[in-house]
């Protein structure tokens, strides 16, 4: 009887371990315990180091020049590296954005400056990003410019961007978009507080009302 | 009672093996592919729409995703993301007793030249397709531009 004890219990271990090794192999899993774990985390980063504001001279969706640190200057604002052609993040981030700020009222809604910063100038033409914004908040400012002058204003915020190109292997398009939306403050003008792709409606609906008041979220 | 053990451990490890082992191969099996938790986002413009679910695979051996239309676009790709960079692929594996998972950040589907912008409440047919198995058609509700599948809303 022993053994048949043993035998059991050898069939419930290996049992056990196949289950394991399934769990491991497959992408749903271990993932999902990750998250519920980050449920919990804050989606801002309030920064130790916070960023200057880069010096971006780019062109708006009138086509007129923008002065990204002038005319922003003594506001609460939001900025965000994408493009377009993108139908994911980019478009998600930005109604994320616009739902948030909605909830606002009216007067710091006025305040809030929401810039979004093209990493694809070749397509994204000052009409084409104005049409584009129209359809999430027409107060959202959209910048273009040249390709070089948006990558070293988001080198400046850590973020890395590269121009839309073809992989030279498969010929496919390949695009690159930040996923951070990085605020700054109204009283310093310093980049004090960043999210990642994750921040949700509620994340910044319950985070913009400090904000706009240069608090920490 | 000596014979017991050895049979009990043999029957674990072909357990083992059909559990895992889909390549391991008990030839002649299919993939059994079911979709789950599909969506698309309301969309900014009709140009270009996001689309995103999940392929189960029961089977004993892996399938893959070859390619994907809808009659309500001009075109639709599969498209992965590595760190912030999104390409294009071909195909993508739905693992023999694993899934593939579409989802934002990750995985997508890009719908471009839609006819029509899609509505939060429509619904847009796409055909799945794949190496081995039958083409699946889904039904992908349109839901809002902000909706996030962990909380439902």
């Amino acid at each position: 009887m022993r053994k048949k004890t043993f035998a059991a219990a050898a069939l419930l271990a290996a049992a056990s371990l196949t289950l394991t090794a399934c769990g491991s192999g497959d992408s749903g899993d271990s993932p999902v315990a990750v998250v519920s774990e980050d449920t919990a985390r804050k989606a801002a980063t309030v920064l130790d180091q916070p960023f200057e504001k880069p010096d971006l001279v780019l062109t708006d969706t009138h086509g007129r020049k923008y002065d990204f640190r002038k005319e922003t200057a003594g506001k609460p604002t939001l900025i965000y590296f994408g493009y377009t052609h993108c139908p994911d993040v980019c478009p998600t981030t930005m109604s994320n954005l616009a739902v948030a700020k909605k909830q606002l009222p009216k007067a710091e809604q006025d305040e809030l400056r929401v810039v979004f910063v093209t990493t694809d100038p070749a397509r994204d033409t000052p009409a084409e990003l104005g049409k584009w914004l129209k359809g999430i908040d027409p107060a959202f400012v959209g910048l273009t410019g040249d390709f070089s002058t948006v990558q070293a204003g988001a080198r400046t915020l850590g973020i890395s961007i590269e121009p839309t190109h073809k992989d030279k292997k498969t010929g496919k398009t390949v695009s690159v978009h930040g996923t951070q939306v990085i605020a700054f403050s109204p009283k310093t003008n310093a980049g004090y507080v960043l999210y990642g792709e994750d921040a949700s409606v509620d994340d910044y609906t319950k985070d913009l009302p400090k904000i706009v008041k240069g608090q920490n979220p | 009672m000596r014979r017991l053990l050895p049979t009990a451990l043999a029957i674990t490890g072909a357990l083992a093996l059909a559990g895992c082992g889909g390549s391991g191969g008990s030839g002649g099996d299919r993939p059994e592919l079911s979709v789950s938790a599909s969506y698309m986002p309301q969309p900014i413009t009709g140009e270009m729409a996001a689309g995103f679910f999940t392929l189960t695979n029961k089977g004993d051996v892996k399938d893959e995703l070859t390619s994907v239309t809808s009659d309500a676009a001009g075109s639709v790709t599969m498209h992965e993301t590595v760190g912030q960079s999104m390409r294009e692929v071909t195909s993508l594996d739905v693992p023999a007793h694993g899934q593939l998972v579409f989802k934002s950040g990750g995985n997508h589907l890009m719908f471009e030249k839609l006819k029509g912008k899609p509505k939060q409440g429509e619904k847009v047919a796409v055909e799945l397709h794949f190496a081995k198995s039958d083409p699946v058609t889904v039904e992908m509700p349109v839901k809002s531009a902000t909706y996030n599948p962990a909380t439902g809303h």
